[in-house]
């Protein structure tokens, strides 16, 4: 299993924190202020390789994690896109990656990795990263993504991640209902340690489709010891391989 | 090398359905839409080849249909990332294998994707994984969203 003996903060990311905050006050004050929202102690580990397989909890699907119990209630627009949309048009037969608030939920693998000024969040599934910043920097100008543009700070004993600028997604909200998502979207996260499992509640909100914000909470198990997440180099052509099984929904 | 057809009475289809079930499964899309899970069919025939790959992996099995014609069947599996952590390697089925699949044909006329299905020799035994843990499945499952218990 993973390591369970580890300190609240592991030596090498202590050692880079306290470096990093000397080298803040050394520039004194300059722009790139890390990890100055939070003192060494505060910072949960979340380091590690985390299962969220069937394992963890119950695999992804039309009801999961959206259970009758929280899921969205979509706008006009989002059930207008929902009636005409085609299974045989989601990216993900091309091999695009899907991004929040599924990417979180899909039964995979995932790394997560802390250092003072961002945490990285590495996904198995199509080889996902997401950068998490801590220094405070704000977006770039237009800069749109899958993945969109995170940033957070810790509070507590949890990270918190707000993720923005994300790309207009046929797919966006997840991989089995056919809901969109916009470039207003918006995803929360707060993920931490419970005992030996990781922890994340995620919020999303997208004016342009959903009438109100959408929550689920997931779990992750540490992965087995020495496990290393496998490059996935997603095959386009076995991911269309089944689209032809389908009886076409327009001709 | 024959091919069986047959469509399972309902209660029949949902025993097997409870074995699959309770797997472990990775997610990259639904069944239903591709594939007929009120019907079963069993192949027995030669694998061709067995591309193990993400998102997910085939294998591609030769078998003779009711009318004594070959029939190429592509038998949908999981992704090769997680099948490889329950034992599978891209040496565990070889070109040339006798094998036996039995799940749910796929729904466009002409095609003949299965989804979802049991795999073993065809004597019914068991084919060598690398390895077992103790908390994982059989090789014979097949890692898929059973969607009937989605719907």
């Amino acid at each position: 299993m993973r390591e369970t003996d580890r300190p609240v903060l592991s030596r090498p990311l202590a050692c880079l924190a306290a470096a990093a905050a000397l080298l803040t006050v050394a520039l004194g004050g300059a722009s790139v202020g890390v990890i100055a929202q939070t003192t060494v102690a505060e910072v949960p580990d979340l380091v590690g390789v985390w299962n969220g397989g069937g394992r963890a909890r119950p695999v992804n699907g039309p009801n999961m994690p959206w259970t009758p119990d929280n899921f969205p209630v979509l706008n006009e627009r989002a059930l207008a896109y929902q009636a005409v949309f085609d299974e045989a048009i989601a990216p993900k037969y091309d091999c695009v990656p899907s991004s929040s608030p599924a990417i979180q939920y899909d039964p995979y693998f995932m790394e997560v990795v802390q250092w003072p000024d961002r945490v990285l969040f590495r996904y198995e599934k199509d080889d996902q990263m997401r950068t998490v910043w801590l220094d405070g920097r704000e977006p770039p100008l237009n800069g749109y993504s899958i993945q969109g543009f995170s940033v957070g700070r810790y509070e507590g004993d949890a990270l918190l991640v707000e993720t923005t600028h994300f790309v207009f997604d046929i797919t966006g909200f997840d991989d089995y209902n056919g809901i969109p998502s916009s470039q207003l979207k918006t995803v929360t996260e707060r993920y931490w340690r419970d005992g030996e499992e990781l922890r994340m509640t995620l919020t999303v909100e997208d004016p342009l489709f959903l009438r109100e914000p959408a929550s689920y909470t997931a779990r992750w198990l540490p992965a087995p010891e020495g496990y290393k997440l496998n490059p996935y180099g997603c095959d386009a052509e076995e991911a269309r391989r089944a689209v032809k099984y389908m009886i076409p929904k327009y001709r | 090398m024959k091919l069986l057809l047959s469509i399972s009475s309902l209660a029949a289809f949902v025993a097997l359905g409870l074995v699959i079930a309770g797997l472990p499964a990775e997610a990259h899309h639904n069944s239903a839409p591709f594939y007929d899970d009120a019907q079963e069919v069993e192949v027995v025939g030669t694998v061709l080849r067995f591309n193990f790959r993400n998102p997910h992996s085939f294998i591609f099995i030769e078998a003779e249909n009711e009318n004594g014609e070959m029939v190429e069947w592509e038998v949908e599996l999981g992704a090769a990332v997680s099948m490889s952590r329950r034992g599978w390697t891209r040496e565990t089925i070889k070109a040339g294998d006798p094998i036996r699949a039995v799940g749910n044909p796929s729904r466009a006329p002409g095609t003949f994707g299965l989804c979802c299905a049991e795999l073993s020799r065809p004597d019914g035994s068991p084919i060598q994984l690398v390895r077992l843990e103790a908390d994982e499945v059989p090789l014979r499952m097949v890692a898929f969203v059973p969607s009937r218990s989605e719907k």
